[in-house]
């Protein structure tokens, strides 16, 4: 029997909550910033605009993508609200909401991002045919969190060396992962968790954290491991964050559970919390100790002002603490990586 | 070094105004109240508090708070010419030289210990990531309490409601970092002050859509954007009463102005903030007259005394800088339309996402009503960034292009 094309519908932020996509029955996708296309965003936003929201442009308008039953923005800065705005103008392109994401979590914040919630599953339901109700947003919060917890699995293998391919293919299977419908990126998964356990652990090249928001090319972690830097952990967009648990509880409001869990996990450039501020500095600090690792590469995108305007708190903290920091700012292409090279090789060297 | 310089503003602006024989230039009340305000955050005989660009400071006026938004900072440091030197205090702690530089400005200032300590900070959602970023970091610099307000994107749903009842909370929060409690009587009156000021503005900017407008380029650079601050004070009122009054006497006199006026431009944005000559080149060489800017609107109703939280949360989502760029079009369009403006000069801001980021889109929607944009690559702060031999064959060429074109009115 032929299998259905899937109804995929786009997305472009780890914010996204996307088992209200799967409860209509759509299959998540997220538009990565990687595409041979060319560039052509500048004709509708700026330069200095990020390059992820550029190259997810230029996919756009060079029909670079599967067909798409809708797309969903969050509102999780001013590019992704110019992005939401430039796609609206892209002839062809799939029909697009924004959802609007409060930068804290307390408990106005939550009930806001409820009915933003709720507002995409009525426009998810318009775009898929099909309508959402609590039995089948649960069970896609069950399915989001199985897949979070093979991802938890795998990373942990990778953490302990013993995945073939490392973090390079850890990436791999989480793009796949985000781009492809739940079974079949279960049956990857899995295929990855059975595999024999290999040894790559290199204890001689320094343990070092990872951390940022959007780096989905492979290439670029195996880059890392050349250049003599061996990951043991990340935080990054296109990383875990994409994969982290929904709670479930069967007493609570579906939409606002939703939105709690994706409001209160643990937070990025994105969102913070108002009585403890410059907290994200303190919390990348302590995601470094556990992993054990000996300094920290942030890596983000070039004009990505959430994360760019903290970064000092982040590095004086990282210091104080002697944890050195090397930050590099990519364009979403190996190239830039290329250019990087040099620099994490020293950085990697200066750890030994 | 602040309050000196603010102090020796009020004292030589105080002098002019009363040696010009009762016929006093609006823009001289204006400067003189950012010197005031300047003279105030400095002075430490109130609690300050640094805000985002949308905090309601008639609601901290009203409360004894002296406030501001921190772009003021980095704004009056392009003014005085040392913005650069603090600018690269804060690239040199790490922040991004493709940052913005108003917030990269105050971050420098911060960290020499320029700016006045603030009591608490407001952050806010709207208009950028970026600002509400800065005041993250600078609340963690001084060690003070922070709130912020989510700003919705529009009035739809209980957006409205849930913003106002984020002003209240801010209301509470000011009282529990500073003792100082919400006087509703206060509180009223601030509103009523607010809402004269907002009845002389929209009169003062109907006379200024007149053909000739009564206002020169110079007259209300950055005062829909700085006006705000004053909101609420017997000061806001008196400052556009005799902005309205003195365009009005203009008008009456329209004759003696209409030669200056060959082409009526709209300014988009924020200006240039530090000194150079470009309102000056066009106005003088080419009579090309910035008759509107973006901010210089009032977008708002009239706020209920009785329910004013539910206002000023209604005036915070209708900024053009909030919601989606089909908003922001259609404002400009509505401004070019009501200006009768032949072009548009956009600064595209090095480092504004939220501004500059879609200025394709501006300059698309813009030109579907015939009106071209003219799109300078400039820094508005970082004069040291500065191409004025650039800037000026841009603008010939523009200028030169308007020649040549019908008015998109006629």
């Amino acid at each position: 029997m032929a299998v259905p094309p899937a109804d995929f519908i786009g997305f472009a932020c780890a914010y996204t909550p996307l088992p209200v996509i799967a409860a209509a029955g759509g299959a998540p996708y997220r538009v990565l910033p990687m595409t041979e296309s060319p560039d052509q965003a500048g004709r509708m936003l700026h330069d200095n605009i990020c390059p992820h929201v550029k190259r997810i442009l230029d996919r756009a308008i060079d029909r670079d993508l599967p067909e798409l039953r809708g797309m969903v923005f969050v509102n999780s800065c001013d590019a992704m609200r110019r992005l939401y705005d430039a796609w609206r103008r892209v002839d062809g392109a799939a029909p697009s909401v924004l959802i609007d994401l409060p930068p804290t979590a307390d408990e106005s914040a939550v009930a806001f991002f409820a009915g933003e919630i709720e507002r995409l599953a009525r426009t998810v339901e318009s775009w898929c045919g099909r309508t959402i109700d609590r039995s089948k947003l649960s069970k896609a919060v069950e399915q989001h969190n199985v897949l979070c917890d093979r991802v938890d699995a795998l990373t942990r293998r990778v953490e302990a060396g013993t995945l073939e391919g490392g973090w390079s293919r850890l990436q791999a299977a989480l793009n796949l992962a985000a781009t492809t419908p739940f079974d079949a990126a279960l049956k990857h998964l899995d295929g990855l968790l059975g595999e024999a356990p290999a040894d790559r652990r290199r204890a001689s090249d320094p343990p070092i954290f990872l951390f940022g928001n959007v780096l989905p090319d492979p290439d670029a972690h195996a880059l890392f491991e050349a250049c003599g830097a061996r990951i043991v952990g990340e935080d990054m967009c296109t990383g875990s964050r994409t994969f982290t648990r929904i709670d479930s509880d069967s007493t609570e409001d579906s939409c606002r559970l939703l939105a709690a869990s994706l409001l209160r996990r643990p937070r990025c450039a994105r969102t913070f919390d108002a009585s403890d501020p410059g907290r994200m500095s303190q919390d990348v600090l302590d995601a470094v100790k556990r992993s054990g690792a000996k300094g920290a590469i942030c890596h983000t995108v070039k004009f990505c002002d959430p994360y760019l305007v903290r970064l000092p708190l982040v590095r004086e903290a990282l210091q104080r603490e002697g944890y050195p920091l090397l930050v590099l700012e990519g364009d979403c292409t190996l190239r830039s990586m290329g250019q990087h090279r040099t620099r994490i090789e020293a950085f990697a060297e200066m750890l030994r | 070094m602040l309050q000196q310089y603010f102090g020796e503003l009020e004292t030589g602006l105080l002098s002019a105004i009363r040696g010009s024989d009762g016929l006093v230039n609006p823009r001289k009340l204006y400067s003189l109240e950012v010197a005031r305000l300047g003279k105030r955050l400095c002075s430490g005989t109130s609690p300050v508090a640094w805000c985002g660009i949308t905090a309601p400071f008639d609601l901290l006026h009203s409360m004894g708070v002296t406030s501001s938004f921190v772009e003021f900072v980095g704004a009056l440091l392009a003014v005085t010419g040392v913005a650069g030197a603090f600018i690269d205090t804060a690239d040199q702690a790490g922040y991004s030289s493709d940052g913005c530089s108003y917030h990269r400005a105050v971050m420098g200032a911060a960290s020499q210990g320029l700016m006045p300590e603030p009591a608490f900070l407001v952050g806010a959602t709207n208009p950028c990531s970026g600002g509400l970023a800065a005041i993250e970091c600078l609340a963690r610099h001084y060690s003070r309490p922070l709130t912020v307000l989510h700003i919705p994107q529009d009035e739809s749903g209980g957006n409205v409601a849930y913003l106002a009842q984020q002003i209240r909370v801010l209301a509470g929060f000011v009282t529990a970092h500073t003792g100082l409690p919400l006087d509703r009587d206060r509180l009223r009156e601030a509103i009523e002050n607010t809402n004269r000021t907002r009845a002389a503005m929209c009169e003062m900017y109907a006379l200024a859509q007149r053909v000739p407008s009564p206002a020169t380029s110079k007259d209300l650079s950055n005062f829909g954007v700085v006006l705000p601050l004053f909101l609420g004070s017997e000061a806001a009122v008196e400052l556009a009463c005799a902005y309205r009054d003195e365009f009005a006497r203009r008008c009456a006199a329209s004759p003696t102005t209409k030669k200056r006026e060959t082409f009526r431009l709209m300014w988009i944005q924020n200006r240039i903030q530090f000194r150079q000559d470009l309102e000056k080149l066009l106005e003088n060489e080419y009579k090309a007259v910035i008759v509107v800017d973006e901010l210089n609107d009032v977008t708002w109703d009239e706020i209920d005394p009785e329910e004013p939280f539910e206002g000023l949360a209604r005036r915070s989502i209708s900024i053009p800088f909030n919601g989606t760029m089909e908003r922001r079009v259609e404002h400009l369009q509505k401004l070019a339309r009501e200006y009768r403006i032949d072009g548009a000069v956009s600064p595209c801001n090095w480092g504004c996402r939220q501004g500059t980021g879609a200025r394709g889109l501006i300059q698309a929607g813009l030109e579907e009503i015939g009106v071209p944009v003219l799109n300078l690559e400039v820094d508005c702060v970082d004069d040291r960034k500065y191409t004025e031999g650039q800037v000026r064959t841009r603008v010939e060429a523009f200028v030169e292009m308007l020649h040549g074109r019908s008015s998109p009115w006629n």
